[in-house]
């Protein structure tokens, strides 16, 4: 267990939003503090409006992940190389067309694990 | 959704997953089942009795069931799922995630009387038992009723709304904000009334397009066949592209492009979208542009830009309403009553042309001259068809008739020229093929145009019908008949030509004649000089003069003869060559002074569908049976048979048409074998010898005489027997074993052993053949007639070549107990012939 866990939902009421790319879960304010632990280049954590576009509060399902390297449930879900952490199941939006771009050049394609 | 966070690096278990719908239960995802219970220590809201193993083929259900995307955007369609408004179409105006709730536009079913009396709190109506119809909000009635209206902004979108009750109002519709739980958004399929409702006075035919693309995301996936190429678009392996080997239930088994993966791979069929290539040909199968064929111009994600075969437009179509097919279609031509290229009349006291038909309107090139405009109307909103055949005149004041070749010489289509198709109230719709636009058409003042020449006259296609009548014992005929067609459309036009003056209104119309020699002839007029009419009959091949007092109109074809010529010709042409060929049966039949029959006989014909060649028997036995002499005239026909043929084909009363027809062509050998059929007893002939051979033909042309279907295998039955018949023609056959005896001298038999191709026979001397060998030829020998208790051979007849026993004869026939089947038969002796002994 290598990496440093990614901070934990303080309250699961309306404020939880999943991170379109990785898919971690946190609250808003979590998310403004600290951006996304996958996901740096975001930088939700300076732009504030970027926490409501890479983050949406529609999603399903919950998985916490102690260990992704060495879970089959996180494997499956493709958080494999994430850190530990709250992950949803699923997100119900896509990432804006914008956004991929960033995602893309940094060379985090979705591949066959 | 409570999940339990433990999280350190103490722990041994490697995952949590709590699922939504599946409250109350968590999974643990762990080495060991102590660690999980190690895990749960402590925490209260966990039951740590109640572990349970995941077997293995259940894991990934738990993690795959989170795929319930209900993507709400703008504009989409949804159905109300609670309230008055269950089961409403509505369209979503505005979508809040973030409080799950959407905006959508309803068709309001507001009561205002009710509204009206609660508001001024009077007694308040009970929930009412019935849901009031949905109608437009009309504001000044609600002022009527002195219900507050108020105008209000939306602050988010800067529209106006009025506000009614609480209840936002715009243009007519409810716009209603509910939670998302309360409508659903899968698979809403709006029918074309509801989205007809929909449309705000404004909006065209576009708001199909949008509408269509909006179905995109709630749609049901369409069907994959075998063979279609399909890409991935959801799950893990997305982009994949492969082709579809199999389709189950659930799952599409494809077969994927990519090495290293196994040979078929299931797939969710939600998973996967149609592929398609530009270039490929493809059909429409499902949505608004069902039945189109095309190919495919571009692909882009879910939607297809295809080249429509039939109107040559680009057409947008989803992906999964189109297959690969190399079918080409024509399009729908017609519903209802009216036809592409129909002038029609439509309420709103316009008209046009329709120029293009669609799968529930048409689109209809209105009839405003110097600019195109185009509608696109329902079935019911047209009024009638126009069959008016008006004349006007052109810029050169030269009269302008359905069909004249026009140019255009003012106005934005200036310089296109075409014939004519319609004429109304002195606007012309041209169709000009070069003309991209609206299928060709162009609408114009008859006095922009000038006439420019090649019109059809009505004369002219007199004289052509005319000449065609003549030709009528030349084999083409079939021409003929679309020619007789034609002139059957024609007169209905040219009856309806009202521009011209009384009596041109009678030229080309179909009368009867009342009066004088001809009386209870049909024909048709083809001049009219003052009193006298030209009338060219129809049965007859001339034209007669007769008197205008003589003739009456006969209104039998009107609306059948419009129809049938447009596609008629298609399906019914094969009926015409079988009209044709009777003509020349009529005329020798009028020779034989049967006009009354030829005339009963024609109405059934004009009239009915094509099956009555039965009617047609009895004229036709007279005719047959009393003019032998005209069969010799039938090998005339014999071109003309073939095609008659082919269309009698499945009648079976009138199989006997073509086999007599047949049995002539094949003049010479059947003939002789008929006769030779007299002599042998055969089942096909009842009535054999001396027999014409017309009258087995008579016998067996009798409609729906079992015998007279046998002839022709008859005839067969003969070509097979033709080379033994060849070898001999009159007397018995001979046949090896049998005892001959050398004609003239009484003493010497011998035994046949063998018989020649050519006739002869190989004789060996001696009662049981062990003498001389000589050859003989069939004159000079006989065969030796058996006497009873003699073992015999057949030598004719059916059972040729048995052997058999006689055991008694009766006159000139024997009875003979054939030795294989050991039936008794009677035959005639001539065909017995003693068997040799060996």
């Amino acid at each position: 267990m290598g990496s440093a866990p990614a901070q934990i939902p303080t309250s699961f009421g309306h404020e939880l939003r999943a991170c379109l790319r990785c898919r971690l879960v946190k609250t808003y304010d979590q998310f403004r503090e600290s951006g996304c632990e996958n996901c740096p280049f975001f930088k939700m954590d300076e732009d504030h409006e970027r926490v409501v576009d890479c983050t949406t509060p529609n999603f399903n399902g919950i998985i916490s992940v102690m260990d992704p390297t060495r879970s089959w449930a996180a494997r499956w879900l493709r958080i494999g190389r994430f850190v530990p952490g709250c992950y949803t199941l699923a997100v119900s939006e896509a990432l804006p067309e914008d956004l991929q771009g960033l995602w893309s050049s940094t060379a985090m394609s979705l591949e066959v694990m | 959704m409570q999940k339990c966070i433990d999280k350190g690096s103490e722990l041994q278990i490697r995952s949590v997953i709590a699922l939504d719908h599946l409250k109350n239960y968590i999974y643990i995802e762990a080495d060991k089942e102590a660690h999980v219970k190690e895990a749960c220590k402590g925490l209260r809201n966990i039951y740590s009795q109640k572990v349970m193993l995941v077997p293995i083929r259940e894991m990934t259900d738990v993690l795959a069931v989170e795929s319930k995307a209900i993507d709400l955007s703008r504009d989409t369609w949804v159905r109300m799922k609670i309230g008055n408004y269950k089961g409403d179409l509505a369209k979503v105006v505005d979508v809040d995630n973030v409080r799950q709730r959407v905006t959508v536009k309803l068709i309001p079913r507001i009561d205002l009387q009710a509204l009206a009396n609660k508001l001024e709190g009077r007694e308040v109506a009970k929930k009412k038992p019935f849901v009031p119809p949905p109608r437009f909000m009309n504001v000044d009635e609600a002022r009527e009723l002195h219900i507050r209206v108020e105008r209000r902004r939306d602050p988010m979108t800067g529209d106006y709304f009025e506000n009614i009750g609480g209840m936002l109002f715009k243009d007519g519709f409810l716009y209603k904000t509910v939670s998302m739980k309360s409508i659903s958004a899968q698979n809403i399929q709006p029918t074309f009334d509801e989205l007809e409702k929909f449309r705000t006075p404004g909006e065209n035919g576009e708001s199909d397009i949008a509408s269509l693309s909006t179905l995109f995301a709630n749609r049901k996936k369409g069907h994959f066949m075998k063979g279609d190429a399909v890409i991935v678009i959801k799950g893990d392996l997305k982009n994949l592209k492969g082709w579809v080997e199999k389709v189950d239930e659930e799952n599409v088994h494809i077969r994927p492009e990519m090495k290293g993966l196994p040979k078929t791979l299931a797939v969710n069929s939600k998973e996967l979208c149609k592929y398609f290539e530009p270039g490929n040909h493809v059909k429409v199968v499902s949505g608004t542009q069902a039945g189109a064929t095309g190919m495919v111009l571009k692909v882009e994600q879910h939607v297809l830009i295809i080249l429509s075969d039939t109107t040559k437009e680009d057409i947008r179509v989803f992906a999964d309403d189109v297959v690969e097919s190399s079918e080409v279609t024509t399009g729908i031509t017609k519903i209802g009553d009216y036809e592409l290229r129909d002038l029609v009349l439509l309420d709103n006291n316009s008209f046009g042309v329709i120029i293009r038909v669609e799968s529930e309107a048409f689109q209809v090139l209105k009839g405003v001259p110097d600019r195109p405009e185009v509608a696109l109307v329902k079935l019911r909103e047209i009024k009638c068809k126009l069959e008016k055949k008006s004349n006007v005149q052109d810029r050169n004041k030269n009269t302008v008739a359905v069909k004249d070749v026009v140019r255009i010489v003012e106005g934005p289509c200036k310089g296109k020229q075409g014939p004519v198709e319609h004429i109304y109230r002195g606007i012309l719709f041209i169709h000009d093929r070069h003309h991209l636009e609206h299928a060709g058409f162009i609408c114009a003042k008859s006095s922009s145009c000038v006439v420019v020449g090649g019109s059809r006259a009505n004369g002219d296609r007199n004289g052509d019908a005319y000449s065609r009548f003549n030709s009528l014992r030349t084999p083409p005929r079939i021409p003929q008949s679309p020619g007789r067609y034609s002139r059957g459309g024609p007169p209905a036009g040219g009856r309806n030509r009202g521009g011209r003056g009384g009596h041109d209104a009678l030229v080309g119309t179909t009368v009867k004649v009342r009066l004088g020699p001809y009386k209870g002839y049909r024909g048709r007029v083809v001049d009219v000089k003052g009193q006298s009419v030209r009338v060219e009959l129809e049965s007859q091949m001339k034209v007669v003069t007769v008197d205008r007092s003589m003739i009456s109109d006969n209104v039998v074809v009107s609306t059948p003869y419009r129809d049938t010529p447009r596609y008629g010709m298609g399906s019914e042409t094969p009926m015409h060559p079988s009209r044709t060929p009777l003509h020349p049966y009529m005329t020798p039949m009028r020779d034989a002074g049967a006009t009354p029959i030829h005339d009963g006989m024609r109405t059934p014909m004009r009239d009915r569908a094509w099956n009555p060649y039965t009617p047609m028997s009895p004229p036709r036995d007279n005719w047959e049976d009393g003019n032998p002499g005209s069969w010799g005239t039938s090998p005339q026909y014999q071109p003309g048979s073939p095609p008659s043929r082919a269309y009698e084909a499945p009648t079976p009363g009138s199989g006997w048409a073509s086999t007599p027809g047949g049995n002539y062509s094949d003049a010479g050998t059947p003939r002789d074998s008929s006769s030779t059929y007299v002599n042998a007893p055969s089942p096909y002939l009842p009535s054999t010898p001396g027999g014409q051979p017309m009258t087995p033909n008579s016998a067996s042309y009798l409609p729906g005489t079992p015998g007279g279907q046998p002839m022709t295998p008859g005839t067969g039955g003969l070509d097979a027997m033709s080379p033994v018949i060849g070898a001999d023609n009159e007397g018995p056959w001979f046949m090896p074993d049998i005892l001959v005896r050398r004609s003239g001298e009484e003493s010497v038999v011998g035994v046949i052993r063998e018989v020649l191709p050519d006739g002869s026979c190989r004789v060996v001397l001696g009662s049981s053949g062990n003498g001389d060998t000589i050859t003989a030829l069939p004159n000079e020998i006989e065969i030796v007639p058996p006497r009873k208790t003699d073992k015999i051979k057949i030598m004719g007849g059916p059972h040729r070549g048995a052997t058999g026993k006689l055991i008694g004869v009766d006159g000139t026939d024997g009875i003979v107990k054939v030795d294989v089947s050991l039936d008794v038969k009677i035959l005639d002796m001539a065909i017995l012939a003693k068997l040799a002994q060996p």
